[in-house]
């Protein structure tokens, strides 16, 4: 089995409002994904379809082989923490995070499973080594931290326990050139083993040699396979 | 104004301050206004009446004399009290919250839910135990404790000790165990805390049978100045949830803050001669609404881990 991630026909969105419109993807094992797109075209729609966070989705979302889709029209978010511990690890858009917590409690809480949870100390210590800004932050509450930093911890919370599928959710919004490219970097160090890893970004040229196949996504549609993209 | 009065004070405020942090607790981490956190408060002196009634004599019999016998007696009282109050919290968990917690406005369903069960529990109590007011029993007699000169009721001081020490056991719980950890995530930021992992359905059943225990334990507390009734929740029901409302919903330090300072007011507008005990209400509530106007968010409604 080498598709980690099928979709079928997907369609979702909020109330009368329909944003997905019958995408079909997927994503094979070992593989690094880019959906490109300008916003409001629905690359954080689909991923939250994937999530259950949409108002109402309808359309088959398999994983690793088990449905996690289906047709729904209320109860978003029900079944989040259930699709989460199958392992699909999602970094939300922007600063999506506890603002109250350490740095070190916020990596915690992305220590769900029992192993992670026990050797969170170590795991803690590769988030550092990955980032290592966060090192000395450990004890700083992340709502007084910079942009770059934030997105850093939510990144690393992502990464507590291992998944088989990493949605990375916009992860140069609202950055510096300069700590985007190091978020990108980091991205690419991570070891997505025998999952997959989908980033949706509208920077295309920040993606540019990160990836292994790139998606343009317009008005809710997936608009042709890019393939590996050189940008001069 | 005497030192009596701050210890007066001191005692309200310890009531108050079990009620509103639980209520502002379950509001954040849950979203649910608890509408039935008066019945909690009712059942939970029910249950300490019965426990009595079933396990003091023995007690008595057995420990004949002891200097120990009030201090237990009080232990078997709080017990039962905090047991009952937690287990009517599971049942609201069961009936008010799993059925309606994922649908559209969770947060009205849920008012009108547990105001259904206050008003059902309520009519259940006068059912089963009559109208009459009951009376626990009194655990540490009239005696007076001299502290530092100041005469400290036996039961004031047990109040105001049994409080600090339960609510420093639940804020550390919150501080520092895993479950504490998900909680304040999921009170900072419901949707993240799902991505986590975090799932509200097992999150919550413990903070329900957690504020169900602080209600249960302030309703034995109260027991030893006031009567067990079956209405006698309500009105603890309303001063927790001001208080908890002056505190900046949603914030355990503001409603800690918040209670200290109702506490003081109550205590201090008794013993105004122009105003007096029958004023007391009014100069609460007269307070509570001026600092909404000029503050809205409350007290502690500018602090960090407060839901928006």
């Amino acid at each position: 089995m080498s598709v980690v991630l099928e979709i079928n026909d997907l369609s979702a969105g909020y109330g009368p409002l329909r944003v997905l419109h019958e995408i079909n993807l997927s994503v094979q094992r070992g593989e690094r994904l880019a959906i490109v797109g300008l916003n409001g075209h629905g690359k954080t729609t689909l991923f939250r379809a994937i999530t259950h966070l949409v108002g109402w989705q309808r359309g088959s979302i398999r994983f690793d082989g088990t449905e996690i889709g289906g047709a729904r029209s209320l109860g978003e978010g029900r079944r989040t923490p259930g699709i989460v511990r199958l392992g699909v690890a999602m970094t939300p858009q922007g600063d999506a995070i506890f603002p109250g917590l350490t740095v070190r409690q916020h990596l915690d809480c992305g220590a769900w499973s029992r192993r992670a949870w026990k050797e969170r100390a170590k795991r803690r210590e590769a988030i550092f080594d990955l980032f290592p800004p966060l090192r000395k932050l450990e004890n700083t509450v992340v709502g007084t931290l910079s942009g770059g930093e934030r997105r850093m911890v939510s990144v690393g919370r992502a990464l507590m326990t291992e998944a088989r599928l990493y949605l990375i959710d916009e992860p140069s919004l609202g950055l510096a050139p300069i700590i985007s490219q190091r978020v990108v970097a980091a991205l690419r160090e991570i070891d997505v083993m025998d999952g997959a890893m989908i980033i949706a970004e509208q920077n295309v040229s920040l993606l540019d040699g990160q990836v292994d196949r790139m998606i343009g996504m317009h008005a809710g549609r997936l608009r042709g396979d890019v393939g590996h993209v050189e940008l001069g | 104004m005497d030192a009596s009065l701050i210890v007066y004070a001191l005692n309200l405020s310890a009531i108050y301050a079990l009620l509103a942090i639980g209520i502002s607790l379950l509001w954040s981490s849950i979203g649910m206004m608890n509408m039935a956190h008066g019945a909690s408060f009712a059942v939970a002196g029910y249950g300490a009446l019965v426990a009595g009634d079933l396990l003091l004599p023995g007690i008595n019999a057995a420990m004949q004399g002891s200097a120990l016998l009030p201090l237990v007696t009080f232990v078997v009282l709080l017990a039962a009290g905090v047991g009952s109050g937690a287990l009517f919290g599971v049942l609201i968990y069961l009936l008010a919250f799993l059925p309606i917690h994922d649908k559209a406005n969770f947060a009205v369903r849920g008012l009108i839910v547990t105001l259904a069960i206050n008003l059902a529990t309520v009519q259940a109590l006068l059912w089963w135990f009559g109208p009459r007011q009951q009376a626990l029993p009194n655990i540490f007699g009239f005696g007076r404790l001299n502290l530092l000169g100041v005469p400290v009721r036996y039961d004031q001081a047990a109040t105001i000790l049994a409080t600090a020490v339960l609510l420093s056991v639940v804020l550390s719980w919150l501080r520092l165990s895993r479950k504490g950890l998900e909680i304040r995530a999921m009170m900072q930021n419901a949707e993240g805390a799902a991505l986590s992992g975090i799932s509200v359905r097992r999150t919550a059943l413990p903070v329900m049978a957690v504020t169900g225990a602080m209600a249960g334990a302030a309703a034995v507390l109260l027991s030893q100045t006031v009567y067990v009734s079956p209405g006698a929740g309500a009105m603890p029901l309303i001063k927790g949830m001001i208080i908890a409302l002056l505190g900046g919903l949603g914030s355990v330090p503001g409603a800690a803050v918040a209670a200290l300072l109702i506490g003081a007011l109550e205590a201090a507008t008794g013993v105004i001669p122009f105003l007096g005990q029958r004023m007391v209400l009014l100069v609460q509530f007269g307070f509570i609404i001026l600092v909404l106007i000029i503050r809205p968010r409350g007290i502690g409604g500018l602090l960090d881990e407060t839901r928006k």
